[in-house]
């Protein structure tokens, strides 16, 4: 790690203001940053210190929806209990990401930060090509080792995938982010790679992250996050998704349905040609099973991650199905 | 160590205070280690992969990794260390003890650190649930079994 | 380091202290509160730091390197390249064979792999040294590599006669069985991973070099960093209190072991230096990445009439390292005719190395899923087709086993498991959307025998030390020799003391190939018979002795207590004895060195693993074995693979402590699950190089991966095997795991997964 100066910050405005200079970064739980400081990857010069903010880590759930502080620790998140009362995807795909340790140092703003662990974004001595850390300079991935790689969403310029667990479930259900007064919807705060795959989040110098608002929905309250990986626990998915059910007083019909994939896109990744075609249908297997293939339309890969095309659609229809004999 | 960059950072480290000049960029864990001979806080991946590094900060387990030492000044740090009460092992150490949850003892103080955790956050109702809230800390001798055994004794006498 | 045993193991078992009691770790305690200091935590004055520079490229000439930036960065003592570095000796390779006569430099102008060490940065401390190190840059005139065992450049590679075993003719025999089966199996490199990275800490004082280093095996390692700095052997002192894990791995000395004791000796400093994690995947080796060809021929009642086997491991480039393929096939089945051949493919990869069980782990993975692909064929049960075509004695030694209980294993494994309620056919087994398969396959290691040396000292105030340059990694060497010293002078393990990890103490061989329990037990009752010779002759021969007025003919010890055997005498304390006799302490050491053994006979048997015994030597051929039986979960949409059950009944012979032996056979067992499903070395092949080198992208089992797993000990003592009836514990039980998962993946889905590992995509 280069040296770096250390600021603690004592207010929001103070911590905007300190991470708007150059080289300034914000630190919170530092599970990415850290992390990648450590790679080579980051270089700030500044660490502006937000974890010591006060305020900023509430959890407020009510019948409107529920609004969580940037600072709010994951496992925190994960465990409460009116999240997983009425966010159940959301309490399901924070304790499934990472490990316990992790998820009690990392927050949600941060993890709305979480950057790829593409293993050549992650390994600037070996790979100098990485559009995403040095624009212009190529991408390494595409015709290398890409079975975590993403299909859906690439570019020319990057193919790197979209690690996150929590986003998925967010986008899923209309969550916005607070950028201070700014809102956006999370779906439009990540950033598809395009030409300018360093460019992941729409978030601009001096904004900072202060919280999360997920609507309540009945989808939402009828939820779960199904993640698929090579390994129980303590891994990136394979495939994941994020899915909500409300059906029609009959029990059978679909009223509304929220689909996001994971572990196969660029960013999280809202399917909603699955959802379009199963509004209104009877929930059926056969019928679940076809509209999952929707979810991997247009997608592309680059060999040894071709398996994600085949498995994402049955992860989305297992999903559904799972919801739909829930009583 | 007469880098113009350091800077003084208090820590209260198993309920004893310290003082230290360090970099910024200095890890709790390094720290811990290299400036405080507390070398039972294991660094085994220094990336947040392995677990072994397991501490407690304001009773809570993270990973001292990927922890700067200067963000953890103000808070109640708890290492392996500390465990014990007044000379007595605590329960989960005598638990690994007793089940031999280890063999070559190195991912070990981790365990028992996440484990403590693991039970205090009222993660340890079941085998399987004992499984997945360990599984952030590796143990490549092969003890997993052993551990879960020992949680659920120390998770059932901590309930008794 | 000491350990003094604190605490006895399970209640329920009042014979804990005696060998075959299951005491609980004596080095528990130090190790449960983090008082355990490993080798690179000692805490050294002016200790300074150093980081490695690696090769980028896997093929070519160092161009240059250029240090100025890192030189001029603050707290860099030093920067480290071929040009600066100081120059070593070739040392002699771990058979003892001379070096050539040219210098060895542990930084490298010629890249022969991805990974190399080029240059190394020394600092004041570790932060320095690890910012300074990003900031040398190395230019590299380019060569294409030879990536790996595919690569069309690799070619066949070099017949290694000495692994060829041919009996009958096994190709005639082939060509007319009635029934014939031919399959390719497959594993991918695969890393030891322990949890503690290498590293070490060396100091010199004067041409006397200490290192801190963990180690299995001290006397092979002080060896080696002798010879590279032409200093006298009894100059290096190596330290290894405990070893964070090794697997094969930390058992000879490396190339970034040679660096830092050149920046110690240029600095007159002790310097640290301790591998990145990322580091470990190339600064040694991994098991090889292997390919074998299985063929057998059979008659309709699965009987075998022919197995020919063809194999090939990936070496490096200028390094030799054969995985013996053959290992099991030869010996697991009884066949009229047999051929066995292998050949070595040089790649541009670190030399490989040691993994758990070298050779039978992957030899076990073809033959045993041969075996099983052959029960299908002629619709015979696996269990009864392995019993069908017992050996009954060793098929190629034609030899009498020494004690070989895996039918009992079968029989108790299967029984346990409940193999009768298997349903033969493939995907008949289900539980909603997970298909559920049954498998089974069997595991060998041999015995591996060697010559150890210990003292066992009997101290004033009644209590006993040990002392070894064996060590402990986990295996228990610590408990066992307490609990064999304790028994054979009758005190109490409480009252042991076991120091090891020291090259200064007594001699020992390498601990690997899961010899070391069986020798240093063995040379630990030796020394200790000695010791309580002389303390019960004192008490009967010295004037000064209570008992010498008895003129008995021996005495009992018993419990840290002398008496008579008829109990009709003095009943003294061994310390009260010594007090009485004037002695301070009582001393022997022990070694099972034939008698008549030279000094150079001695320095070659703990420096080198040429005086190793042969496990067929004499009338018998000694060998460990095991049956393992698995449950996999499959989800039929996902491919996902869990395994959900084992049973294993292992035959180590006797076990000096079950607790701990049963924990290691798990560890096997463990290791065995995340070689069959998850772990692989997987490369980049336009650059050569391992990309998935760090815990997150190498998986290793975690917690949530593993089920309750039951072992069951079928094991009889085996005096052929070692002085007081051991087998091999540490290496079984890997063997053949991998194989039972792969069978019982194929009962669950009906596909036949030959290449390791069991991956999602190879099953959706």
């Amino acid at each position: 790690m280069r040296d770096f100066a250390y600021l603690r910050a004592t207010s929001t405005e103070a911590a905007r203001q300190a991470a708007a200079l150059p080289g300034a970064m914000l630190l919170a739980g530092g599970t990415t940053l850290i992390d990648l400081a450590k790679c080579g990857v980051a270089e700030p010069e500044t660490l502006v210190d937000i974890t010591h903010l006060e305020g900023l880590d509430g959890i407020a759930v009510d019948e409107r929806g529920a609004m969580i502080g940037a600072l709010a620790r994951m496992g925190h998140v994960a465990d409460h209990a009116d999240i997983k009362g009425r966010f159940p995807a959301v309490s399901e795909a924070v304790w499934q990401a990472a490990s316990a340790q992790i998820r009690n140092m990392a927050t949600i703003g941060g993890n709305l930060m979480q950057r790829t662990r593409c293993p050549y974004f992650r390994d600037p001595s070996n790979f100098s090509a990485c559009n995403k850390r040095q624009p212009g300079s190529g991408c390494s991935a595409i015709g290398g080792v890409t079975r975590g790689h993403a299909v859906l969403g690439t570019s020319e310029a990057c193919i790197a995938m979209y690690p996150g667990d929590l986003a998925t479930a967010l986008v899923a259900f209309d969550a916005t982010v607070h950028l201070g007064e700014r809102q956006l919807l999370v779906d439009d705060f990540f950033l598809l790679p395009g030409a300018t795959p360093d460019k992941e989040h729409a978030i601009e110098p001096g904004e900072m992250i202060t919280a999360v608002e997920i609507p309540a929905s009945a989808a939402a309250r009828r939820s779960t996050y199904l993640k698929v990986r090579d390994r129980q626990s303590y891994e990136f998915a394979a495939a994941s998704a994020a899915v909500g059910l409300e059906l029609e007083p009959d029990g059978r019909t679909i009223r509304d349905l929220r689909v996001a994939l994971g572990g196969v896109a660029t960013k999280p990744w809202r399917a909603r040609a699955v959802e379009d075609a199963l509004k209104g249908k009877v929930l059926e297997p056969d019928a679940v099973r076809a509209a999952s293939l929707l979810a991997v339309e247009g997608a592309v890969d680059h060999g040894a991650n071709h398996y994600k095309i085949e498995l994402a659609p049955r992860v989305v229809a297992r999903a559904i199905l799972t919801l739909g004999e829930a009583a | 160590m007469t880098s113009k960059t350091t800077i003084p950072v208090h820590l209260d480290i198993n309920g004893q205070h310290h003082t230290l000049e360090l970099e910024p960029r200095v890890t709790l864990l390094d720290a811990l280690r290299d400036r405080l001979g507390l070398t039972g806080t294991k660094k085994g991946c220094d990336h947040g992969q392995c677990g072994a590094c397991t501490v407690h900060v304001d009773g809570e387990r993270v990973l001292a990794c990927l922890t700067l030492a200067a963000q953890a000044e103000g808070r109640a740090i708890t290492t392996i260390e500390g465990l014990a009460r007044e000379g007595e092992p605590h329960p989960v150490q005598t638990a690994f003890l007793e089940r031999d949850a280890f063999q070559c003892g190195y991912c070990t103080p981790g365990q028992i650190m996440s484990a403590v955790a693991c039970i205090r956050e009222g993660h340890a109702g079941s085998d399987e649930e004992i499984r997945e809230y360990m599984a952030g800390n590796l143990c490549r001798c092969g003890a997993y079994p052993h551990i879960v055994a020992a949680v659920r004794q120390a998770a059932l006498e901590a309930a008794s | 380091m000491t350990v003094r045993s604190i605490r006895h193991g399970d209640a329920s078992d009042g014979g804990a202290d005696a060998v075959g009691g299951r005491l609980s770790r004596v080095d528990g305690p130090a190790k449960i509160t983090g008082a355990a200091k490993y080798a690179v935590e000692q805490q050294l004055e002016g200790l300074a730091h150093a980081v490695l520079v690696e090769s980028t490229i896997a093929s070519g000439k160092v161009r240059a390197i250029a240090s100025k930036a890192a030189e001029a960065a603050p707290g860099v003592l030093k920067v480290l390249t071929p040009d600066t570095i100081i120059s070593l000796r070739t040392a002699s390779d771990w058979f003892g064979t001379p070096p050539p006569d040219k210098p060895y430099c542990p930084l490298a102008r010629d890249i022969t792999f991805s990974g190399q060490h080029v240059a190394a940065v020394v600092a004041e401390t570790f932060e320095q040294a690890v910012a300074a190190a990003a900031l040398v840059k190395v230019s590299y005139d380019e060569t294409p590599a030879i990536v790996d065992l595919s690569d069309g450049k690799a070619g066949d590679g070099i017949p290694v006669d000495a692994m060829t075993k041919e009996w009958g003719d096994a190709q005639a025999a082939f060509a007319s069985a009635p029934v014939r089966i031919c399959a390719a199996y497959n594993t991918p490199r695969e890393y030891q991973a322990p949890m503690e990275p290498h590293g070490l800490i060396a100091r010199w004082e004067g041409d006397h070099l200490t290192v801190w280093e963990p180690s299995q095996w001290l006397d092979g390692m002080a060896r080696t960093y002798a010879e590279w700095f032409g200093v006298p052997f009894e100059n290096v002192r190596l330290v290894s209190p405990y070893i964070g894990g090794g697997f094969g791995s930390k058992a000879l000395a490396l190339g970034h072991g040679a660096v830092a004791a050149c920046a110690a000796k240029m600095l007159g400093r002790p310097v640290r230096l301790v591998m990145t994690r990322p580091q470990t995947f190339t600064g040694y080796g991994g098991r090889a990445a292997t390919r074998q060809t299985v063929t057998i021929g059979a008659d309709h009642d699965g009987m075998i009439q022919s197995i020919v086997h063809r194999g090939v491991n990936e070496t490096s480039i200028d390094g030799m390292w054969v995985e013996p393929l053959g290992s099991v096939t030869s010996i697991m089945y009884a066949t009229p005719n047999f051929s066995s051949k292998q050949n070595v493919v040089r790649v541009n990869s670190v030399v490989p190395g040691a993994m758990r069980a070298p050779g039978e782990n992957p030899s076990a993975f073809g033959i045993e899923s041969a075996i099983d692909e052959l029960s299908y064929e002629v619709g015979i049960d696996p269990l009864e087709i392995r019993l069908r075509n017992y050996a009954e004695q060793d098929p190629e030694a034609k030899k009498a086993w020494s004690t070989r209980q895996l039918r009992e294993a079968f029989a108790a494994g299967a029984e346990r498991f409940g193999w009768a309620r298997r349903t033969p056919e493939p995907r008949s087994m289900r539980d909603g959307n997970q298909l559920i398969g049954w498998g089974v396959a069997a595991g060998t290691y041999p015995v591996r025998r060697a010559y150890g040396e210990a003292i066992v000292r009997i101290l004033a105030d009644g209590s006993v030390e040990v002392e070894s340059s064996s060590i402990d990694m986990g295996q228990g060497t610590y408990t066992i020799l307490a609990q064999t010293a304790a028994e054979t002078v009758g005190v109490s393990a409480d009252d042991v003391v076991v120091k090891l990890g020291d090259s200064r103490f007594p001699r020992a061989g390498v601990t690997g190939g899961s010899r070391l329990a069986g020798v240093m037990t063995g040379a630990v009752h030796k020394a200790a018979t000695a010791a309580l010779d002389q303390l019960v002759g004192l008490a009967i021969s010295d004037p000064r002795s209570p008992f010498h007025a008895l003129q008995a003919n021996t005495l009992v010890v018993a419990n840290g207590r002398i008496t008579a055997p008829r109990g009709d005498g003095p009943d003294v304390s061994i310390s009260e004895l010594l007090e009485s006799v004037g002695r301070d302490r009582i001393e022997a050491v022990g070694d099972t060195m034939p008698a008549n053994s030279s000094a150079e006979d001695r320095y070659k048997n703990y420096t080198t693993i040429a005086m190793a015994l042969p496990h067929t030597e004499g009338d018998y051929s000694r060998h460990s074995w095991c049956a393992h039986f698995v449950e996999v979960r499959v989800d039929e949409d996902f491919g996902t693979v869990r395994v959900s059950r084992v049973v294993s009944a292992l035959d180590s012979g006797r076990l000096y402590n079950p607790k701990l032996a049963e924990s290691q056979w798990k560890g096997g067992i463990i290791m065995g699950i995340g070689q069959a499903l998850l772990e692989e070395g997987i490369m980049d092949r336009r650059h050569g190089r391992i990309v998935n080198n760090n815990l997150a992208d190498y998986l290793v089992p975690t917690n949530a991966d593993i089920p309750d797993i039951e072992v069951i000990s079928v094991g009889i003592p085996d005096l052929h095997s070692s002085v007081l009836g051991g087998k091999g514990v540490g290496e079984l039980a890997i063997v053949g795991m991998a194989p039972a998962i792969a069978n019982a993946v194929f009962h669950a889905t009906g596909k036949r997964v030959r290449d390791l590992p069991i991956t999602l995509e190879k099953l959706i």
